[in-house]
């Protein structure tokens, strides 16, 4: 009885075999999960909201009779006076690209999915980073434009591209918001706590270094422009040498900044639990 | 013919070696061994908190064994090329946003191993969600979610599904669909390997059965052995003598508990047998009864000094 049950066992089944995980594939499903969730939409519409709306509120408003007011670094911290909150939107994102998979517990479904676990979290910046490197370069040139439109008679007016370090300044902004977007997923990735990260990123990240300035000591001073929310800081000016960091200097702390987190986001993505 | 098919041999599709998990001091699960064939459904069955959970998920990577390791088909999940269309998972918590819809969920995973969309709409249809597909999880009944989940493990076609407690939420209607469709996946070779703590829903469904308690393993056998074996039937004696009837009662394959002062629980023997001895030795009884145990009662009875929480109905009644 037993033997003819073990014989009539079918063989083992074997799946179709021609599907298989691939990076392409990691990225097409990122790129799916970004934009399924409604909470992407209002954040990025908030994020164009503000940094376009305060830059041209706050560049339509300056009088053309203070003359205190021109150049061409002058006209571009006007115009993208916007972005440092736009930031705060893109971080709060990116860390729920994140952690929103660890409070609903769909990180266990794409981990499942990606047992190797780090393509998961390149996948998530790289999509991520591409959105919002896409979307605030459209973003800080259509803000400049229109600020320059706005400004048109004040100290401020007649800036063009061409000018001195223009381009460079605002792809600069690009690059700060890219970055700080890069860090946000990766932290994320290490607290795997909304209210925790955020909290973490605004606090420390932004504010502490600000606040640190305030101490007694001499070398607080020193080392706040190499904190990880200030080094892009240089990127962004048209005149590079008001920066507290040169711009080779700047460039390379974001770069060691992002290897940091993103090492021990990954270290720790492999090593703990779902 | 069917060349592919046969393409892999009866190998143990599921493969658990020594697997020991702690998460600090508490041991979950405690050197267990066991392996899933392919072909039957194969049961798990462990009261809360016994580790079954903790086992599914070390076989599919997502908590790392502290000692062991478990396999698939040879290999450590995280080695797979296409881990969806080797193992199916239903793990027990809802895992999906409940900001995305049902069919967002299904294809961002189809996407990551190039699935297409005609098979997210097939398991869809299969666990018969295609009315809300489109809606918010969060708003999900727990059966529901269930059947999103049944969906997910199935989208890659697997050979090996691994379901924790499958019809958990489920209708009437439901636990009866998903009987038969294990089974119909069992019968066409594949690895069906599903948790539950009641011992019916598994004696309706599976054919093989391994028992863990405490994160250790208690029994690994047929259901049918199972029931045989463990709920077989017992002599139960109530006498003023027991303790010397225990003497000339005990013998080879003969076991005899004593669940209190004056009463015996012979197994391995017959109430005839029992009386005899006791008329042989002048021995009084008060009470000679054979007792049929259940299968809820062999899983108890296995698993009584396996339970993680008991709870007591004293507090209740005051
Ligand atoms: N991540 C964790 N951290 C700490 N303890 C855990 C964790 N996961 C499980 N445990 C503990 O390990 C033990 C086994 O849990 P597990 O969830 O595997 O049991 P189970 O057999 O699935 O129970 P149930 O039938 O209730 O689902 C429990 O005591 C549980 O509290
Ligand atoms: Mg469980």
């Amino acid at each position: 009885m037993t033997a003819a049950v073990m014989t009539d066992r079918p063989a083992a089944y074997a799946p179709a075999g021609n599907y298989k995980l691939s990076a392409a594939g990691l990225l097409r499903s990122e790129w799916t999960k970004l934009w399924s969730l409604r909470s992407t939409w209002i954040v990025l519409l908030c994020a164009v909201v503000f940094a376009a709306g305060l830059g041209a509120l706050i560049s339509g408003t300056v009088p053309s009779d203070m003359e205190e007011l021109s150049g061409a670094g002058m006209a571009i911290d006007f115009s993208m006076s916007g972005v440092a909150l736009s930031s705060i939107f893109i971080a709060v994102l990116g860390i729920l690209v994140i952690t929103g998979e660890y409070s609903t517990g769909s990180i266990r479904s794409t981990i499942s999915a990606a047992p190797k676990r780090l393509g998961v979290l390149w996948a998530k910046a790289a999509v991520f980073g591409a959105v919002v490197a896409a979307l605030f370069a459209v973003m800080v040139f259509a803000t400049f434009f229109l600020s320059q439109a706005l400004l048109e008679g004040t100290g401020m007016g007649g800036v063009s591209l061409s000018d001195d370090g223009v381009l460079r300044a605002l792809l600069g902004y690009v690059a700060m918001i890219v970055y700080l977007a890069l860090l946000a997923i990766a932290l994320g990735a290490i607290l795997r706590n909304s209210a925790g990260s955020i909290g973490f990123y605004i606090g420390v990240i932004m504010i502490l270094p600000q606040l640190a300035t305030l101490l007694p000591w001499e070398w607080v001073s020193d080392v706040t422009p190499y904190a990880p929310g200030d080094v892009p800081m240089t990127t962004t000016l048209v005149d590079t040498a008001n920066g507290t960091l040169g711009l080779g200097e700047s460039w390379l702390w974001m770069g060691i900044w992002l290897v940091v987190f993103y090492g021990l986001a990954a270290v720790l993505l492999k090593r703990r639990d779902v | 013919m069917n060349g592919l098919r046969t393409r892999r041999s009866l190998v143990d599709m599921i493969e658990i070696e020594h697997l020991t998990k702690r998460y600090g001091k508490k041991t979950a699960v405690d050197d267990l061994t066991f392996t899933v064939k392919p072909g039957v459904v194969t049961g798990f069955l462990g009261p809360n908190g016994a580790g079954k959970s903790t086992t599914m998920r070390a076989i599919v990577g997502l908590d790392a064994p502290t000692q062991g390791l478990a396999r698939v088909n040879g290999k450590h999940y995280s080695e797979f090329r296409s881990p969806l269309t080797e193992v199916g998972a239903l793990l027990e918590a809802k895992s999906v946003h409940a900001g995305r819809s049902a069919y967002k969920h299904l294809l961002a995973l189809a996407r990551t191993h190039g699935i297409p969309k005609t098979r997210v709409q097939e398991v869809i249809d299969l666990v018969g969600l295609h009315e809300v597909a489109g809606k918010r999880v969060g708003g999900f009944s727990l059966g529901m979610g269930q059947r999103l989940g049944i969906a997910v493990a199935l989208l890659g076609d697997p050979a090996v599904l691994i379901l924790d407690e499958p019809v958990n939420g489920l209708d009437p209607d439901g636990v009866k669909w998903i009987r038969l469709l294990l089974k119909g996946l069992a019968a066409e070779g594949r690895t069906v390997f599903l948790s539950s703590h009641l011992m019916s829903e598994l004696a309706q469904t599976a054919e093989h059965l391994v028992v863990i308690g405490q994160g250790r393993l208690l029994a690994d056998t047929t259901v049918e052995d199972f029931i045989a074996g463990d709920g077989k039937s017992r002599v139960r004696v109530v006498s003023p003598d027991a303790a010397r009837l225990a003497e000339h009662l005990a013998g080879p394959g003969i076991s005899i508990a004593s669940p209190e002062k004056g009463v015996l629980e012979v197994s391995g023997t017959e109430a005839a047998v029992v009386g005899q001895a006791a008329a042989a030795h002048g021995l009084v009884l008060h009470e000679l009864r054979t007792e049929n145990g259940s299968l809820e009662d062999a899983f108890m009875q296995l698993t009584a000094d396996a339970v993680e929480y008991r709870q007591t109905t004293e507090g209740a009644n005051r």
